[in-house]
């Protein structure tokens, strides 16, 4: 394995049917807006590796079918994921509605501590707005999520949100909120990480897991 | 019809209009139709009618049959699809054969139609479609079909333009099916496999097929909870066990649940997973056996990938298993490998069964009774045709085949819907059970084509007028068949846009004797077959020259008439004298034939086609029987 990073986290994107999960995905790891997918049946991936903090960390995102019946299905890629992308879309209230069964799931199926951000896609498409950006905010904060709007089509915020989701699991690793070697973390140690655990100064990611116990 | 033609219009004025809004709020940004169409025009389409190849076109990943040895099968499968309950009954065996050798694209949508029982189906319950088509449905579910629309096969022709007409016979399809079944609703699952059969056939016609795959093939796949497909992983799962047992030690070491790998291949039924014509062969073994095709093809599959020990050292982890099975490697998946390792995977009917008993009881162990309850699976066609009671009437050929040795004569009347071919249906003249509302229409193109030099009567048969009649839902109103059906039609051979490419399909289809609709989509060779058809009066002024290229485009383009004509003009090679060729411009085909007796495979053809073929024969065709 040529690929160097610190760590890895597994991160998820759910949300309704149609919200635009796939493009997301596509346009983070691709950078270009896929007009011509099919929906997504059980469930796609993408991986990344990016830099966050000085520290290189592989996105391995799974992107799941946002039906309703195929939830289901879908509650077997939510183990151990560290990280997860809350999608609506902002021109359809429905999905917006839906957001708290999506979150109990996430919550009680990936792990306590999953790190969301919700992100209201088509922000392009603002003339059909129906979910205001700050009725949204004010969910996030209850909810006690990130937020960001974003746009598969423009890519307007989209590497931000996969980051933002990042550096806030980064830095709950610091300060001990988080312990990787716990089983179903979502986070693995890369092999730039194993190196400086074996090396005699110990990374950083070491003794926040010491002081997390 | 013209009634008829306004319904459509007013549908379809509707459908556009919820397409384009849906349009609208899903990706608006995505570009006109005709962006969309401009883009489609300058790439190359292959012959399944995928934009530049997608669908993993490659000239590995399909066999390309002699045209000869096509011809031979569409003859084979006209005789079977009108006998159909004979062969079902008692020569299943030849049948499934002759499944998995693959169906002769022309007929590939009849006779899924037949295998699947949907015809019997669409025959028992007619004008159910219309009914439930001219219902509004329910706006939950219509907003999430409308929401998959564009993204169903988005590099084919026929789903590539927005609100076009595939789209829109894709929603019709969609919806008639939550109206018919409203506590099942849509899955959008369902939609691969709807878009897969309106490839083949015609709204209603899908709308059957897209019934029996739901309910009899794969019951509970689609419904809430997909119990079903759960169950069925579970059953693939312990089958690799046998199978394969190295990769089921390693899905089973990274916790690799079936559900994570086989959702998209067993609900699609590998429609989106596999290279087109591979997608096509198994599609003609699945609706032949039934269920334990999709499970063989998911073993093969499995085993091809994860089968080896270097293999899994590559892909340690659950991930990266995942990512290997999401690329399959091409080469496991050309036609001819495939289908040839799943003819040998030793996996039965009985054995699902066992192990679905056995892993039901699990489930309910682990997860009590299960939720929905589904009918019972069928396993394939002959289980399907046993426990659907039908009458001879159901499974008539509606509307009459072409029939290949026979120039149009008076003993077609449009009212019998009835095969001619090949003489096996020996009680003729059997009233039209379903007489429909346009029949008197037809005069407009028969007697003009008694009239006219029969140089291709086969192609241009009168009977396709029948056609908007037997399809009241053809959503094509460029496509109105009276012309189609003329003559003299010149077939548009240079079109670019998809729409009258599938009008050129059209008429292709008369030639190969189905009327379905779309089925020709698929069967590009047929379009081609239309150039040679041009080239037909330069035939019929100099028959001994017929020049090779044209050669080789003629089996396709004569078809049927020409095979059967064969055996005897091979056996007397004498016979292609000019003047009584030139006589007849019906039987200008043949010097192409006498050419071709080098290269031609076809000539082992038993002798019994033509004889079969002259029970049935017509003054004309006994004309050309006596000549040759």
């Amino acid at each position: 394995m040529s690929e160097t990073y610190d760590f890895l986290f597994k991160f998820l994107v759910i949300g309704n049917a149609g919200t635009g999960k796939s493009c997301l995905l596509h346009q983070f790891i691709e950078k270009r807006f896929k007009d011509d997918s099919n929906h997504t049946i059980g469930v796609e991936f993408g991986s990344k590796i990016i830099n966050v903090v000085n520290k290189y960390v592989k996105l391995q995102i799974w992107d799941t079918a946002g039906q309703e019946r195929f939830r289901s299905v879908t509650r077997s890629y939510y183990r151990g994921a560290a990280g997860a992308l809350l999608v609506y879309d902002i021109t359809s209230r429905e999905t917006y509605n839906a957001l708290t069964n999506w979150l109990t799931d996430a919550r009680m199926l990936a792990s306590q501590n999953i790190v969301i951000i919700l992100c209201g896609n088509k922000k392009d498409l603002d003339a059909d707005r129906e979910v205001t950006f700050l009725e949204a905010s004010r969910f996030a904060q209850e909810n006690e999520l990130m937020f960001l709007e974003t746009s598969a089509l423009t890519g307007e915020n989209v590497e931000e949100a996969f980051i933002q989701c990042a550096r806030k699991i980064l830095n709950k690793i610091e300060s001990g909120e988080l312990d990787p070697e716990r089983m179903g973390s979502g986070i693995q140690y890369g092999d730039a990480a194993l190196r400086q655990l074996r090396s005699p100064r110990r990374g950083q990611a070491e003794s926040a897991q010491e002081c997390g116990c | 019809m013209a009634r008829i033609e306004n319904g459509r219009q007013s549908f379809d004025s509707r459908s556009m209009r919820t397409i384009s809004s849906s349009h609208m709020d899903d990706e608006s940004s995505v570009g006109s139709d005709s962006e969309i169409n401009g883009f489609t025009s300058d790439r190359h389409t292959d012959k399944y009618g995928f934009i530049g190849g997608a669908q993993q076109y490659s000239e590995e990943s399909a066999q390309d049959l002699p045209p000869e040895v096509l011809r031979q099968r569409e003859v084979k499968w006209l005789d079977m699809l009108s006998n159909w309950d004979k062969w079902m009954a008692k020569r299943h065996s030849k049948v499934r054969l002759r499944c998995q050798k693959g169906i002769p694209p022309s007929l590939r949508g009849r006779a899924w139609l037949y295998l699947s029982g949907g015809k019997v189906k669409k025959e028992q319950n007619q004008g159910k479609f219309q009914e439930l088509d001219s219902q509004a449905g329910d706006p939950k579910e219509l907003d999430v079909i409308e929401k998959d629309l564009h993204r169903q096969f988005p590099f084919h022709e026929m789903f590539v333009s927005r609100g076009g007409h595939g789209q829109q016979d894709l929603f019709r399809v969609l919806k008639a099916y939550t109206v018919y079944r409203p506590e099942e609703g849509y899955c959008q699952a369902q939609a691969p496999i709807a878009a897969v059969l309106l490839m083949h056939m015609p709204a209603e016609d899908a709308f059957w097929g897209l019934v029996q795959i739901c309910e009899k093939y794969l019951p509970g796949y689609y419904s809430a909870g997909l119990e079903a497909i759960q169950l069925d992983g579970e059953i693939l799962f312990a089958l690799m066990r046998r199978v394969s047992p190295l990769a089921y030690r390693h899905l089973e070491k990274h916790k690799m649940e079936p559900i994570l790998y086989m959702t998209e291949w067993f609900m699609c039924a590998f429609s989106r997973t596999l290279p087109w014509a591979s997608v096509l062969r198994v599609w003609d073994m699945f609706l032949c056996d039934g269920v334990k095709i999709i499970f063989r093809v998911g073993l093969v599959l499995l085993k091809c990938m994860l089968g080896t020990r270097e293999k899994l050292k590559a892909c340690q982890g659950q991930y990266e298993t995942m990512a290997l099975l999401r690329t399959i490697d091409p080469q496991y998946m050309t036609e001819g490998f495939l289908v040839r390792e799943v003819l040998e995977v030793a996996v039965s009917e009985r054995d699902i069964e066992r192990e679905h008993h056995v892993q039901l009881k699990r489930w309910r162990k682990t997860h009590g009774e299960l939720h929905h309850k589904c009918p019972p699976r069928m396993h394939g066609a002959r289980a399907i045709m046993a426990s659907e009671p039908h009458s001879r009437q159901d499974l008539r050929q509606n509307p009459t085949i072409v029939v290949p040795l026979l120039p149009p004569t008076p003993t077609f009347k449009l009212k019998e819907k009835k095969s001619k071919k090949k003489g096996s249906m020996k009680k003729s003249v059997i009233p039209n059970p379903y007489p429909l509302p346009g029949d008197p229409q037809p005069p407009l193109s028969e007697p003009s084509l008694s009239q006219l030099p029969l140089s291709q009567p086969p192609l241009y048969h009168p009977h396709l007028s029948q056609s908007p009649l037997s399809h009241p839902p053809l959503s094509h109103p460029p496509l109105s068949h009276p012309s189609l059906s003329h003559p003299l039609l010149n077939v548009p051979i240079d079109c670019s846009l998809p729409q009258q490419k599938a009008l050129n399909d059209h008429v292709a289809l008369n030639d190969h004797v189905s009327l379905n609709d779309h089925v020709a989509l698929n069967d590009h060779v047929s379009l081609n077959d239309h150039v040679a058809l041009n080239d037909q009066p330069v035939l019929n002024d100099q028959p001994v020259l017929n020049d090779q290229p044209a050669l080789n485009d003629q089996p396709a383009l004569n078809d049927q008439p020409a095979l059967n004509d064969q055996p005897a003009l091979n056996d007397q090679p004498a016979l292609n004298d000019q003047p009584a060729l030139n006589d007849q411009p019906a039987l200008n085909d043949q010097p192409t034939l006498n050419d071709q007796l080098a290269v031609d495979v076809q000539c082992p053809l038993k002798v019994s086609p033509t004889q079969k073929s002259t029970q049935s024969l017509s003054s004309t065709e006994a004309d050309q029987d006596t000549y040759l």
